[in-house]
């Protein structure tokens, strides 16, 4: 929204509204829920179907981890640059700018990809752990 | 959306501070108020159910969700009096049936979702220091549909016909079970499904659009974003079950064998698709509780949360990791060991962010000044019976102890902790904390203290000894046991709790209802809070806020004194209603920079006309009389799209409108920027999940099932999918086509393809129809899925062309115009997904048998 007339103390630009998504804090997660779908539907699929081939999927699933813990990963560093806590020092953000709007989306988007990260390695154990469809 | 001709807002954003330190003159005010309060007033007398103010619609659902809750309660007890001594014959076996499922259910259905919604109707515009809910007709619509099916849901048990599987409904037993009890389930719960899921996107969209000027993403109340989270959850959850339920009344009714073995059908897709919304449910009845508690918890500590952007990170991840739980509810029903690691790994993994607000919630209160206050220690008595049930979670959670305690009362233990922590004492806990903000009056202390240790004491005493009876081996459901199993001093004990808990909900009761007419005026902000809602109106005023205010902080009403006086002298955004409208503002969904006065509805009778309506359309199937229901149905159609065409994106008189502190706001947006568009974008969301839904039946099928498809099956035809898909397409082309003709001024053109785009729409479900008239839908689970999508696809497509028809006719009236379009571009977000919906029909009805 630029039509309104921008007055003396206008947000900076590299916060403007338009760069910004509610959407963005959650890829972490959805990149969770589909590394988690994908384990579930491969397992369901390979048990139901070829038994046999579990040490093929236990292998993929480790690929398939390891790929989505490099992009949580990588999310998160993007957020950690966003929220960008070393320069300002600022853990809170509770004021209502959109330099405070911009690094607390960072900051959540930060904690959402290590939630995430975690998720993602809890959910790869049990093919670490489980050899067998049983 | 950059359209050149969409009405900018013009003059200063944001406020400078001598703009806000200019006085309003008191005429002025006087008259403003005036107007405001002509505009708002509900109506009185025998109009009174007409009304649609958030503040009478959120109270009606509220009292009635809390009435279901009592009359489930008193099920529980009668339970308990039956089980209290072995061998008792105070219910019979089936009535005791019909009481377990009656009360699971109620509870569920009937009592936690809907007050979440009631609560939420009820109070998030004010923490928005809004003037009511953007759709407040949607909002009446839902709660007069959920009277109606809660009515008639309950009354079965008058009847001695009331469901008796379960309220999770297993099949066979719910499907092969005598009677229509099931289908009184069935029918009756999807109805107010629909209702739910109507009031989520309310509340999405309320939370994204209708927050005051300046309140960012990063300043919300917490309680907002557990409704964004929550709201969320829904949109995911509930369609899965509704497509449950539809599979499941086709079986009832038609004799479909989607969960019949014995023509190939699964009980298993049931269950998986009942505890895709199940699981997910438990979070979205626990986190607006949990959400109230994140509201009190600053006002009794005096100081800003600790750690919001953590909650906000538990909130979210927690509405992520819900939905990676459901098997944990089916690890005895054989599934292979790794997919129950899967689940049992996640459930683990929910509790961290689990943890983290209630650790968030303790460090506030380590950190502030604690004034402890009755709703503290409802809130503090919450999080310990929430923790301990948490605890015989984490247990549950890991597959073999459940292979333990499956089916037995060790789990009715855990899950009755669960929801008395994380539902029921939170949620009465908001109701202290929240009272004088509703009815202006304050409940009584003494009184809350007797409720809160009897119910306390008495859930310990009926719960607490339940972990026992589980592990000591007693199944969960069965009406009775003899006295050699030794679990009758134990059950004794529960019943004795669950009467001490009913003696609570009678103090509290009586306090919430007993006449308080000679109580001294409240003061305005009694616990001195800082959020926006305790800025209301003693003695009431209907417009929620006097003036919609500008906000720059977590706690406004802590930070800026003067601000609620501002307020009230409508030194802020919309202060009156010179044309006797009812308004809103719409604001950006990041940073709440202003965009819209919106016009909002009025009181009216046609929301219980289409509720009445829609209740017949799905209450007359129960009883297998299909032709007044589809008289009701089309009633029911015919009332909404003459509720839309009077009432919704309207040709404004006025363009724009002076909105005070010299913006001028326009009054009328079409695409992204209207809040309609957003509602139909949730809801096609919604939608396309329960599609997903029936079309993950067939991948389901056709892993679990070797013959899935049969052997030398009969397909169906491929030309004629081929031939509906491409029609289908076709008439979203021009669906598309059309809103840019006319958006470019070429009404004629548009209008062309809107008298065709419906001629293909027909042609194309037409097609769809005769591809799979040969296949016999009740001798094999694969040619019913086939009808089934076909059905799904049709009826999506009548609805698209009833809109089609509406935007033509709309067009031809002078309601759409090339400048006011907005229903049409909400016809073409609804085209967008049905066009997609008809693409994979297509691919699993046509192609996908074929290749697999």
């Amino acid at each position: 929204m630029a039509e309104h007339q921008p007055a003396p103390d206008e947000e900076r630009r590299e916060f403007r509204e338009e760069r910004e998504s509610l959407w963005r804090i959650t890829l972490a997660p959805a990149t969770w829920a589909v590394h988690f779908v994908i384990c579930y539907a491969a397992a369901a699929v390979v048990c139901a179907k070829a038994p046999d081939s579990i040490g093929t999927l236990r292998l993929g699933i480790g690929a398939l981890t390891l790929l989505a813990l490099g992009l949580i990963g990588w999310l998160g560093w993007r957020a950690w640059v966003q929220w960008d806590v070393r320069t300002t020092g600022d853990y809170r953000n509770p004021l209502g700018e959109a330099e405070d709007r911009h690094q607390f989306l960072g900051h959540a988007a930060v904690l959402l990809s290590v939630i995430s990260a975690l998720g993602v390695l809890y959910v790869a154990l049990p093919a670490l752990f489980i050899r067998s469809c049983g | 959306m950059s359209d050149r001709r969409d009405m900018a807002p013009e003059g200063p954003y944001p406020p400078t501070d001598a703009m806000l330190a200019e006085k309003v003159p008191q005429n002025v005010q006087k008259r403003q108020a005036e107007e405001l309060r002509a505009a708002w007033a509900p109506p009185k007398g025998w109009r009174y159910p007409t009304a649609v103010n958030n503040s009478e619609v959120g109270l009606w659902y509220a009292l009635t969700a809390f009435g279901f809750m009592l009359l489930a309660g008193v099920l529980a007890l009668a339970m308990r009096l039956q089980l209290a001594v072995p061998g008792n014959d105070v219910l019979s076996a089936d009535r005791f049936n019909q009481f377990f499922t009656m009360h699971g259910s109620a509870m569920m259905f009937l009592f936690a979702v809907p007050m979440f919604e009631a609560i939420a109707i009820l109070i998030l515009p004010a923490f928005l220091g809004g003037r009511d809910m953007p759709f407040p007709r949607l909002s009446a619509f839902g709660f007069w549909c959920f009277v109606i099916g809660g009515t008639f849901v309950m009354g079965s048990l008058l009847f001695n016909v009331a469901p008796t599987a379960g309220w999770f409904m297993y099949p066979p037993l719910a499907t092969q079970d005598e009677g229509p009890g099931s289908d009184i389930w069935l029918l009756g719960l999807s109805f107010i499904e629909i209702a739910s899921i109507a009031a989520a996107v309310e509340l999405i969209v309320g939370a994204l659009k209708c927050r005051p000027p300046g309140m960012r993403v990063n300043i919300m109340p917490l309680y907002a974003w557990y409704v964004l989270v929550v709201g969320g959850m829904i949109l995911f959850a509930f369609p899965p079950l509704i497509a449950g339920d539809f599979l499941f009344e086709l079986e009832r009714s038609f004799d479909w064998p989607f969960f019949d073995p014995t023509r190939g059908g699964d009980p298993m897709l049931w269950q998986h698709l009942f505890w895709i919304f199940g699981h997910p449910e438990v979070y979205i009845v626990f986190l607006p509780s949990i959400a109230i508690a994140a509201m009190v918890v600053p006002t009794v500590a005096q100081r800003p949360i600790v750690g919001y952007s953590w909650i906000v990170l538990s909130a979210v991840g927690t509405g992520f990791l819900s939905f990676g739980l459901w098997v944990h509810h089916m690890f005895t029903t054989g599934l292979p060991n790794i997919s129950l690691g899967f689940f049992s790994a996640a459930s683990e993994a929910v509790v961290i962010p689990t943890g983290i607000q209630l650790l968030a919630f303790a460090a506030t209160l380590i950190a502030g000044r604690v004034r402890m206050s009755l709703p503290m220690l409802w809130i503090a008595g919450a999080l310990a019976i929430f923790t301990a049930g948490g605890l015989t979670g984490v247990m549950i959670g890991i597959a073999p102890f459940d292979w333990q305690v499956h089916d037995t009362y060790f789990i009715v233990a855990h899950l009755h902790y669960v929801l008395f922590g994380g539902m029921v004492l939170p949620v009465i806990g908001g109701v202290y904390y929240f009272y004088p903000f509703i009815r202006k009056k304050m409940l009584s202390d003494r009184l809350g203290r007797w409720a809160f240790w009897l119910i306390f004491t008495g859930v310990n005493v009926t719960f607490l000894p339940m972990h026992l009876t589980g592990l000591l081996g007693m199944p969960r459901r069965v009406f009775t046991y003899s006295d050699g199993m030794g679990w009758g001093w134990l059950n004794l004990i529960s019943t004795v709790g669950a009467f001490v808990i009913a003696a609570g909900f009678a103090v509290f009761v009586w306090d919430l209802l007993r006449p308080k007419g000679s109580q001294p005026r409240i003061a305005r902000n009694p616990w001195d809070a800082g959020t926006l809602e305790w800025s209301h109106d003693v003695p009431e005023e209907y417009w929620g806020a006097r003036s919609i205010p500008h906000i720059t902080s977590r706690y406004p009403l802590w930070d800026d004194k003067g601000l609620v006086e501002r307020m009230d002298a409508g030194r802020y955004y919309l202060p009156d209603s010179p044309h006797g409208h009812r308004e809103t503002l719409v604001t950006s969904v990041i940073d709440a920079t202003p965009e819209l006065a919106q016009r909002v509805t009025g009181p009216t009778w046609i929301t219980l006309w289409a509720a009445a309506f829609t209740g017949g359309a799905f209450i007359f199937p129960t009883f297998h009389m299909y032709p007044p229901a589809i008289i009701c149905a089309a009633f029911a159609i015919v009332c909404i799209v003459y509720w839309l065409w009077t009432a919704t994106a309207r040709p404004p008189a006025h363009e724009m409108r002076d909105a005070g502190l010299g913006l001028r706001l326009p009054t009328y947006a079409s695409g992204p920027k209207a809040v309609g568009w957003w509602a139909v974008w949730i809801t096609m969301l919604g939608d396309a999940t329960a599609f997903a839904s029936v079309v993950f039946g067939f991948f389901f099928y056709w892993t679990a099932k070797a013959d899935f498809p049969p052997e030398g099956a009969q397909h169906a035809a491929a030309g004629w999918v081929a031939l509906a898909t491409l029609a289908l397409v076709l008439s979203w082309a021009l669906t598309l086509g059309a809103r840019e003709w006319n958006r470019a001024g070429r009404v004629a053109a548009a209008r062309a393809a809107l008298v065709a785009a419906p001629v293909l729409a027909a042609g194309g479900a037409g097609a769809l129809i005769l591809s799979v008239l040969d296949l016999t839908p009740s001798a094999h689970v694969y040619p019913a899925l086939m009808w089934a999508l076909m059905v799904w696809v049709s009826a999506h497509a009548l609805v698209g062309i009833i809109m089609q028809l509406y935007c033509l006719a709309g067009s031809f009236a002078g309601k759409l115009t090339p400048r006011y379009d907005a229903d049409l571009w909400n016809v073409t977000l609804f085209w967008h997904f049905l066009c997609l919906t008809a693409l994979v029909a297509g691919a699993v009805i046509g192609l996908a048998p074929r290749v697999l």
